[in-house]
């Protein structure tokens, strides 16, 4: 958020920053534990840590007997996210363009499409697609997530990008295809860099939603092979023999430390995306 | 690339595959799934025929008799049982006599074959005669048919002369994969624990809705609107954290706050009351905690979208109403509530449909429990698809489930499409070539 100036300075804020913070304590608890348990030695019954220690992050160098290993997941992790966003990205820059600027058959047909498809409960696809890739034999592969991740997201990123191209003022375009490029060209060349705050917002969400996807791979990729953190860290917490807070709390740690790098770099950016929704 | 609208064509073209293939294609699969009884026990694809014990059961109550018999072993004598005879390593003269005189022969129990068996020339002792009419065995229960005509020419060399009619109802009873019904739809309509589980949907978005999406998001965004910028943009990020925090992760902080080891058992320790899951123990604490954690998340939505929106209201209004001398209150009431009628009306339907199709923070955090006192229609479908207690996964079931998810999302989205004006959304391209 930039600058914004009080709409009024006669009121005295302190009671609702102190109404604010009470509310808040919950989640300003839970964030601040979940930093503190993972380096610290806390007795049972004690709500402050007594000592410092690193034995919580021992999976990072050793794997739990039956679990995949960490790196090899947030490698997954990592390939997943990335080929999930450039797929949104490459497919959704170029239809939001079609969209935005060009007279295709059905167009508003297709647009009203993408606003209902958004409204499509994941359950329908993760149940269709999971006794699909049963019988055609693809299940727990991560080709087969990556692609319905992508689907899943395109009609937003599609709706984004639309709006991003409706910013860009035509003579832009026109100065282009007077001078004799072509329109392929003209997009290239000329419109594309133009949306770049767009591409911007929709790579980093995409990334974001992709690192952070967990019942997809879940049901359609649980193997050890293949895992993702998500699903890793679930596997953790579904674990009811060794139950172990604060281990779990250093996998998540270490699973957030992107998200929350990302965010703090670019959040100028998310903002338009979060504003405008994702699910949930 | 002369015409602009062949470019539009093969620009849009990877989209609208990925979209047919990985969106549309697997809708239309959900209805046509529904309409089968697939489940686990029928496998996805083609079933064989067996004559399995509960097929024998649903056979009784038509064909009393014919069932009877078809539970019990049959003896006949054929060449594959002769050779596995000899292979016994008895007096020769057996199984000559055997294949002279009996070849072909059906004894309906073990009893006449055996009286048979002894009456052999070679006078066979009791034990041989048991391991000879072993190798004649050659009962129907529990082998598998890959088709219909295999079943039947089965039946009929060991003696079953079956009528067409009586056909027809061993081969529907026996088989074992999915077939076309409708059930499915009759049974969620007419099943108590649908019911609930409707109602429990309803109230879940009705309560997480107003109370958080709408109601906390409309307090946050005034709040931080009176606020200097700093702490404002601080209140900000922090509600903003659920939302970009993994969905697991995020579970997991509220499991530590909720759990018999977790912070809130720590702390009402300290006043001399025992641990307990506060999570779980009971229904309602388990709906408030469902309630909070989809709240908690919810909440960033509404607030970016009517923090914007009150940005956009002019300051001389309320630089204005402060010279007539109005109240804070009075500025919420008459100059900012007025204006964010359609903020309000948007957040509401787009968190509508969010909510109907979201499960996954209900999923970890209470899995449905405790019973089924918090689970949602999404949630129900994902458990009777893939991933029940009974270990037999009713994809069909599931399919007609999640299908009326998806009637209800584009029924209302259209609604909504039309309420928020679609014409002005599809104005005409820029330019045309």
């Amino acid at each position: 958020m930039a600058e914004r100036s009080q709409p009024s300075a006669n009121y005295r804020s302190w009671p609702v920053i102190t109404a604010l913070t009470i509310v808040s304590l919950p989640l300003l608890l839970m964030y601040v534990y979940l930093f503190l348990d993972t380096v610290t030695v806390k007795q049972a019954d004690a709500l402050l840590p007594s000592g410092l220690t690193l034995n919580h992050w021992r999976f990072l160098w050793q794997t739990t007997a039956g679990k995949a290993n960490i790196w090899q997941v947030t490698l997954n992790t990592l390939l997943f996210s990335a080929c999930t966003t450039s797929l949104v990205l490459i497919v959704s820059s170029m239809a939001g363009y079609v969209l935005s600027r060009l007279n295709v058959p059905a167009r508003g047909f297709f647009l009203a499409g993408v606003m209902v498809l958004h409204a499509f409960p994941s359950v329908t696809l993760i149940i269709a697609i999971f006794i699909v890739l049963q019988m055609v034999g693809l299940y727990n592969s991560l080709i087969g997530v990556i692609l319905v991740k992508a689907a899943i997201d395109l009609p937003l990123g599609i709706w984004l990008m639309k709006g991003f191209y409706d910013t860009v003022p035509w003579e832009i375009e026109m100065a282009g295809v007077v001078d004799g490029a072509s329109r392929f060209r003209v997009w290239r060349s000329l419109v594309l860099p133009q949306v770049k705050p767009g591409i911007m917002a929709l790579g980093l969400f995409s990334f974001l939603a992709g690192w952070g996807e967990f019942i997809l791979p879940q049901v359609l990729a649980p193997g050890n092979q293949v895992q993702v953190l998500s699903v890793y860290l679930a596997g953790f917490l579904a674990d009811d023999n060794n139950y172990d807070f604060n281990m779990f709390k250093a996998v998540g740690l270490f699973y957030l430390i992107p998200v929350l790098i990302a965010y703090a770099l670019f959040n100028k950016y998310l903002m338009n995306i979060y504003g405008g929704g994702s699910k949930g | 690339m002369k015409s602009s609208r062949t470019l539009g064509l093969v620009m849009i073209a990877p989209a609208a595959v990925m979209i047919i293939l990985f969106f549309l294609m697997p809708v239309v699969l959900t209805a046509v799934f529904s309409m089968t009884n697939m489940t686990t026990a029928t496998g996805i694809s083609g079933g064989v025929y067996q004559i399995a014990p509960n097929s024998l059961i649903a056979l009784k109550s038509a064909m009393p008799e014919i069932a009877a018999e078809m539970a019990e072993p049959r003896y006949t004598i054929d060449e594959a049982g002769l050779t596995a005879v000899e292979g016994l390593g008895m007096a020769p003269g057996i199984v000559a006599e055997l294949r002279a005189k009996h070849t072909g022969e059906v004894f309906p129990a073990r009893r006449d074959v055996e009286r048979m068996i002894k009456d052999l020339a070679d006078r066979p002792s009791t034990r041989e005669v048991k391991q000879i009419s072993e190798q004649f065995n050659r009962s129907v229960l529990n082998t598998r048919f890959d088709s219909r005509e295999q079943l039947f020419s089965a039946l009929d060399s060991l003696g079953f002369k079956l009528t067409p009619e009586q056909q027809e109802i061993v081969a529907k009873t026996t088989y074992t994969g999915w077939t076309w019904t409708t059930e499915n739809f009759s049974r969620m309509a007419s099943s108590p624990d649908m019911a609930r589980v409707l109602f429990n949907t309803v109230l879940y978005v009705a309560l997480v809705l107003t109370l958080f999406n709408v109601g906390y998001a409309l307090l946050l965004a005034i709040w931080t609107h009176y606020m200097p910028p700093m702490p404002a943009s601080i209140f900000r990020g922090i509600w903003l954290l659920p939302r970009i925090t993994p969905v697991v992760i995020y579970v997991l902080l509220w499991k530590w706050l909720a759990w018999d080891s977790g912070f809130i058992s720590i702390l009402m320790g300290k006043f001399g009351y025992l641990p307990k899951n506060y999570l779980l123990d009971t229904a309602y604490n388990a709906w408030f905690f469902v309630v909070l954690i989809n709240g908690f998340i919810g909440a960033s939505m509404g607030m970016l979208v009517f923090s914007s929106a009150m940005k956009a209201i002019p300051k001389s209004q309320f630089y204005a109403s402060e010279v007539d001398g109005a109240s804070r209150w009075q500025q919420i009431r008459y100059i900012i509530l007025p204006q964010m009628r359609w903020p309000i009306l948007f957040v509401t339907c787009y968190q509508t449909l969010s909510l109907l199709a979201s499960f996954n923070e209900i999923l970890l955090a209470t899995n449905g429990g405790p019973g089924n006192a918090t689970e949602v229609w999404a949630l129900a479908a994902y458990h009777t698809a893939l991933r029940n207690y009974a270990g037999n996964l009713e994809y069909g079931l599931g399919a007609a489930m999640a299908l009326v998810l998806v009637v209800i999302g584009v029924t209302l989205s259209l609604l909504y499409l039309r309420v928020f004006n679609y014409g002005t959304l599809v104005a005409k391209p820029l330019i045309e070539d």
